[in-house]
């Protein structure tokens, strides 16, 4: 029987893993608002990215949260490139450009087996084990941290699109293409100047994910469709949507074990049969329901 | 139309996300076996798929290094003993890139086009279960060390056989050996238990032997939380909540490498503390180890073998791999060391290069000075190996101690209950 502990414990571990799934998010949810592209090479950034975070660990004993910092700049020129090379070219045609970031996906996935091989690697820190204690509940350092690094980042993207230049013409990209052309925006750069932030994110999340979990070239699958389901819940393009999607399925995850009878092992399906709710239900996802009710877009 | 290409997006999404997952079944029609009455002058082929690429690379290259050194020690001897001349083996191993599927049809190729004589298996119970049809179907032995549901075993298969012991088999060496302490008075009677298992045939293995222990020693186990969870898990945070909830005295789980340092890490975070602590075959791993640190220590593991073994046979071979590969081995290398020692000796027994022969003969080998704990395989009439598990704990340090059985060479008392942290 759980006692209020146990269930505070469960409260905190889905606000905390909310912090987790908003984070790797984020990035998935910019490209596809600015693009309207399905970013199927999301879980290869995460991956590449927890492998770059692992190997500037075991070179230079670099800290994976600083390491995570310090691949940024790496990832945005590498998500430009993409863009610039390959995605621009079929950007207009949905199933081709999906076709073209899964088979992105793929070529990442095996060059990862070929330089760091199948073997699960992790990363240990002074921190791993560390906890605080809040009114007798442990809560980890390492769950803590991704969580305020979530924040911090939806603050960033909330002043970028809302107070700069850069920021306005995304969303001018994001609402009409032809016109923000006509405003003196030059739409191709800003989309390439957005995926390489929006891989740029999705590398954050990865780097942040080595805190937690073991990884081999396979990661990020199971996270991706997560992102997907949180990003469609959330309202597709709005970043508060994403991060309430995100606390939504957290929650639902963590408390699915008070439904007598219920099997751990049908964890997934929660996040799927959500992804199906919201698209019959709610397609406008959690932002156009606030939208709604107070009369004003939610970014 | 929002709403239409959301739809879209997603039935496309799904159908990318699910591509190149492993398969397996369907049955193939054939020719008979090639079965030679007559030995042929010249090498004798063999033949092995592995998953050398994709998600089990690394477990299927120590199977193919397993599989090579005990061929070149054969070859190096002079060459395998058939009916009295002797044959040098050519291996042929090809790589099913961890996809079942492939794996199938990569061992119907290896039988219908390369004419290999016999079949040494893949890794993963999963690639196993593809390719285990094809033995039977072309009357082809195979000798596999990389599946160990004993799901396998119930699939009516005469040409199959497995050196690895089942997972309910490990199951059952954890129950008796903390049925042990329980009458040593070192863990409470009844010990309550709070189980969890990967939701896959490995798992239902494990979970089928604790609870049967529990059915069949009601004064001795009472399991109070019977829980699956899904492989690669991303948060266990709700699971342990759960396990913490039911206040039991020891912590079981079946669970593979990612799963088993994802969860004792939130474990540990959690402040969770138990008397006694087992994740099924994991805890001496390195990568474990290397990940888990000092949080590793005490676990309980069922092994099919480990380096701790100190036998004369065990250490030969650890030395001999280290030579060979510059690393020590685990128990995968051993494991398909045996795995093909078996088939030749089976091979070597029967005297002939039919496969029905040399099926017979497998069948009823006792193939003695194996480094398996307990020094022999041999094989059930189902194809399943009487083989022991061995049990081991880990110590600070790094170290590791044999603690079950206490036949074993080695063996010393684990140390119980587990200190509290």
């Amino acid at each position: 029987m759980l006692d209020w502990s146990n269930v505070s414990t469960l409260a905190v571990a889905a606000i905390l893993t909310a912090g987790l799934y908003a984070t790797m998010s984020f990035g998935l949810a910019l490209v596809y608002g600015v693009m309207k592209i399905i970013n199927l090479a999301h879980a290869a950034t995460m991956m590449l990215a927890a492998f770059a975070v692992l190997s500037l660990n075991r070179a230079f004993a670099l800290d994976p949260i600083i390491g995570s910092i310090v691949i940024l700049p790496l990832f945005f020129v590498a998500g430009m490139t993409l863009y610039s090379v390959a995605v621009r070219r079929v950007a207009a045609v949905p199933i081709a450009s999906l076709l073209l970031l899964f088979g992105t996906w793929l070529v990442a996935q095996n060059a990862a087996y070929l330089i760091w091989g199948s073997e699960d690697q992790s990363i240990v820190t002074p921190y791993t084990y560390s906890t605080i204690d809040v009114l007798g509940l442990h809560i980890a350092v390492t769950r803590i941290v991704p969580f305020v690094m979530s924040f911090l980042m939806l603050g960033a993207m909330r002043w970028l699109l809302g107070s700069t230049d850069l920021g306005r013409a995304i969303r001018a990209v994001s609402q009409d293409p032809t016109a923000a052309r006509l405003s003196g925006i030059w739409p191709e750069r800003t989309a390439m100047i957005a995926f390489g932030i929006g891989t740029m994110l999705s590398a954050f999340a990865g780097g942040m994910f080595t805190l937690i979990f073991s990884f081999t070239p396979d990661f990020g699958g199971v996270f991706q469709l997560k992102s997907f389901a949180i990003i469609v819940l959330g309202g597709l393009e709005s970043f508060l949507g994403v991060a309430l999607g995100a606390l939504v399925l957290a929650t639902i995850e963590s408390f699915s074990i008070l439904i007598p009878g219920w099997r751990a092992s049908l964890v997934n399906l929660l996040a799927f049969g959500l992804l199906v709710i919201a698209l019959v239900v709610l397609p406008g996802g959690i932002a156009s329901l606030i939208a709604r009710r107070t009369g004003r877009a939610v970014q | 139309m929002r709403k239409l290409s959301a739809v879209a997006l997603v039935a496309a999404f799904v159908v990318a996300a699910c591509g190149g997952g492993a398969g397996g079944g369907g049955t193939a029609t054939g020719a008979a076996a090639t079965t030679a009455a007559a030995i042929p002058a010249g090498p004798i082929k063999i033949g092995a798929v592995l998953p050398l690429t994709g998600s089990f690379s690394a477990s299927g290259t120590y199977f193919k290094q397993g599989y090579e050194l005990a061929t070149k020690e054969i070859n190096d001897a002079g060459g395998l003993d058939v009916g009295g001349s002797k044959h040098q083996i050519t291996l042929s191993i090809l790589d099913d890139g961890s996809n079942g599927t492939k794996s199938r049809s990569l061992v119907e190729q290896l039988v219908t086009q390369d004419k290999v004589t016999a079949l040494l298996g893949g890794y993963d119970t999963g690639l196993v279960e593809a390719q285990q049809a094809v033995p039977d179907q072309y009357k082809i032995p195979m000798v596999e060390g990389g599946g160990a549901a004993s799901a396998i075993f119930t699939r009516g298969n005469k040409y199959l056989f497995g050196t690895l012991a089942t997972i309910d088999d490990l199951g059952k060496s954890t129950m008796e050996f903390l049925k042990y302490w329980i009458d040593q008075g070192k863990l409470p009677k009844p010990l309550t238990v709070a189980l969890v298992w990967e939701n896959t045939d490995h798992g239902k293995d494990y979970q089928g032997a604790v609870n049967l222990a529990a059915k069949n020693s009601p004064d001795y186990f009472k399991v109070v939380l019977d829980q699956g969870f899904e492989l690669n898990g991303s948060d266990f945070t709700s699971l342990l909540t759960q396990v913490k909830a039911a206040n039991a005295a020891a912590f079981l789980s079946d669970a593979h490498l990612p799963d088993y340092i994802t969860m004792h890490r939130q474990y540990t975070q959690l402040g969770l503390s138990h008397k006694f602590v087992s994740y099924g075959a994991r805890g001496p791993d390195q990568k474990g180890r290397d990940a888990l640190a000092a949080a590793a220590d005490y676990l309980v593991a069922g092994l099919w073998w480990t380096p701790a073994q100190p036998d004369a046979g065990s250490q030969a071979f650890t030395a001999k791999w280290k030579a060979a590969y510059n690393v020590t081995p685990d128990w995968f290398q051993a494991l398909s060391y045996e795995t093909a020692r078996v088939l030749y000796a089976g091979m070597t027994k029967a005297g002939s290069l039919d496969g029905t022969k040399i099926r017979d003969a497998l069948a009823s080998l006792d193939f003695s000075g194996s480094i398996v704990p307990g020094g022999h395989i041999s094989f059930d009439p189902t194809g399943k190996p009487k083989t022991q598990i061995v049990m081991t704990q880990n110590l600070p340090g790094n170290k590791v101690a044999l603690v079950w059985p206490k036949t074993v060479s080695g063996y010393s008392d684990a140390i119980m209950p587990f200190p509290s942290k």
